[in-house]
């Protein structure tokens, strides 16, 4: 692997080997700097999480004395946090489940030009980046329908996502044709071909769509405030804005709440992160 | 070929069947309202279920627009609204590319920098907004000590309404700052490495690599960000509703539209279920994204054109 050519030799002995390289050191400190940004806010919230109330109010900053776990046992049992955690988990896995399904068999046919409709209908999906938000009449039509204030209406909103359908539609495009003409041919049915032929295929589109939307679901704040009146129904994002309603001055038990809410998502992102930036540069670097 | 090879008869449609609960999914929960806002907002609709519902005309456009001292806040929210949106696409646009530019060195534990930077998109806004809520407490929090070492003070979120304006923004793009770094990041990997080695050996450097390699070969992920920005921070106003809550002085057009449809009380500001009203004022977000949106998109095709020729 690491030949090392004459000029490479000659271009390491000019420069020397004790020689400080400083756009590395600066490029470092500059990093470190903006690091103390994202790892402020996130340690504060650690450092009282740890301490108790008393201990908070004598010195916000002062580094906690000990590893005091009380603060996640109050938050577990304050809150109804089993409970929202369940709620999220239905709502983003029922949800994020129905809507790739049913998406994979819609760009399909689009993809393939089944249908001469097809670009159109993708066109439709291309325009609702467009469009005006449907919030109002969105909330109208569910109100209307008896699903306000439900978790199936609630689940409803989520069906739906223009971007992904896009992403998945260009990916497809690039299983080759003669996959479908083999298939037909050995009688394999078409519900069949997609779920079992099609689908492992296109995984790289679909992990990225479906990893994307969960997130966009569990993190949404805006909607439950919306459509979700009863607690028992709550997300953990409403569930946690209400629990600083509540108990909105005790720092180390809201602190502690954050922490059991975030440091699943961490873990889970340190897995998925490739996912989630495919999905972001996802044609941003084409021309 | 186009055609669909599976199953005679019948079952030739199996994919049109399948195709359908998806599609009707999509018109009448988002393309269906989606369209239907504009008629809501010439009515005078309440969140209310089995309130009559009338046709008002522009009434609700007049009430936006011209009808003194209530208009005013709305006009006062508008603009706050553009300049909201021009700090933060500025910023976070220039600040994105130049950390994309620190980590697309040879640096050991770069990816741990990109990963931390990257951090608050997956977080949400609820978390987001708590985790600086603590960080910007005004009594001892950490700022507020590391502002005191220089004799200054801010009440930062409870404090003057341009005061608490700032400080969202601030955490506006420390939300977001991650999406347009790794965009320009996968768009800076794109461009080789020779086409540097080339441009120093016939003597460019610094500014003159920056300017003649990277900016032109950037273009498309230059575009993407600029036009992500504007669109978003136009539409972005959850952080106000975690960190400040509905607050004269800081309204934003997003947050005016979910406070009059949804009925947000806070502070000496009062609003009702005003559903018709609030779809007019969506309407105007709406418009104010076109517009801005579409001249985005020309500068930004004007400029693709000189430089691809």
């Amino acid at each position: 692997m690491s030949t090392i050519t004459e000029s490479n030799l000659k271009h390491t002995r000019s420069k020397g080997i004790a020689r400080i390289d400083w756009v590395k050191v600066g490029s470092y400190l500059i990093l470190l700097v903006f690091a103390a940004v994202y790892v402020g806010p996130l340690f504060m919230l650690v450092n009282t999480a740890f301490k108790t109330l008393p201990e908070f109010f004598r010195a916000p900053t002062a580094l906690a004395t000990g590893l005091n776990f009380q603060n996640f046992v109050d938050a577990w049992r304050l809150a109804k946090f089993p409970t929202y955690l369940v709620n999220s988990v239905i709502y983003t896995t029922v949800a994020t489940f129905i809507y790739v399904v049913t998406t994979v068999f819609v760009a399909f046919p689009i993809a393939r030009g089944y249908y001469k409709f097809g670009k159109y209908i993708l066109l439709l999906y291309v325009i609702a980046l467009f469009l005006p938000p449907a919030l109002i009449p969105q909330f109208q039509l569910i109100l209307n329908l008896g699903l306000y204030n439900t978790r199936i209406g609630y689940i409803l909103l989520f069906l739906i996502n223009p971007i992904g359908m896009i992403i998945i539609v260009n990916y497809i495009k690039t299983v080759p044709r003669e996959l479908d003409e083999s298939a037909a041919m050995d009688g394999c049915s078409y519900f069949r071909f997609i779920l079992t032929i099609v689908l492992p295929l296109i995984k790289p589109a679909v992990a990225t769509v479906t990893v994307l939307h969960a997130i966009g679901i569990w993190n949404e704040l805006i909607l439950p405030t919306i459509y979700l009146t009863n607690d028992a129904l709550y997300p953990v994002t409403r569930g946690l804005i209400v629990f600083q309603g509540v108990y909105g001055s005790n720092w180390p038990a809201l602190a502690a709440a954050v922490l059991i809410l975030m440091i699943p998502m961490l873990i889970l992102f340190m897995f998925l992160q490739r996912y989630i930036i495919a999905g972001l540069t996802e044609g941003a670097v084409k021309g | 070929m186009n055609h669909n090879l599976f199953g005679r008869g019948f079952s030739k449609y199996t994919p049109l069947l399948l195709l359908l609960p998806g599609f009707l999914l999509y018109v009448i929960i988002a393309l269906g309202p989606s369209l239907a806002t504009g008629v809501y907002s010439f009515t005078n609709a309440t969140g209310i279920r089995g309130a009559p519902v009338e046709w008002v005309g522009f009434d609700n456009y007049r009430e936006f627009l011209f009808q003194g001292a209530v208009s005013r806040d709305n006009i006062a929210a508008t603009i706050r609204t553009l300049r909201f949106s021009f700090i933060v696409t500025t910023v976070q646009f220039v600040l994105g590319l130049f950390m994309a530019m620190l980590l697309n060195q040879k640096l050991r534990g770069k990816t741990l920098f990109r990963t931390l930077f990257f951090m608050p998109v997956i977080l949400g806004v609820a978390i987001q907004g708590l985790m600086w809520q603590l960080f910007l407490l005004p009594r001892g929090g950490p700022v507020a000590q590391t502002l005191s070492w220089f004799g200054m003070r801010s009440e930062f979120l409870g404090g003057q309404p341009n005061e608490a304006f700032a400080w969202v923004i601030v955490v506006q793009i420390w939300a977001n700052v991650g999406i347009t770094m790794v965009i320009f990041l996968a768009g800076l990997q794109t461009i080789p490495d020779e086409l540097y080695e080339a441009a120093r050996i016939d003597g460019a450097s610094g500014w003159g690599l920056f300017r003649n390699i990277t900016w032109p070969l950037l273009t498309p992920s230059v575009n993407t960000n600029f036009l992500l920005n504007i669109i978003g921070s136009l539409q972005a106003w959850q952080l106000f509703l975690v960190l400040t809550g509905y607050k004269n002085g800081t309204q934003v057009l997003g947050y005016l539209v979910f406070a009059q449809g949804f009925g947000q009380t806070s502070g000496s500001v009062s609003s009702a279920f005003r559903q018709g009203f609030a779809a007019a004022a969506s309407i105007v977000l709406f418009f104010l994204v076109l517009i801005i949106g579409m001249t985005a998109q020309y500068i930004v095709n004007r400029r693709e054109k000189r430089i691809m020729g």
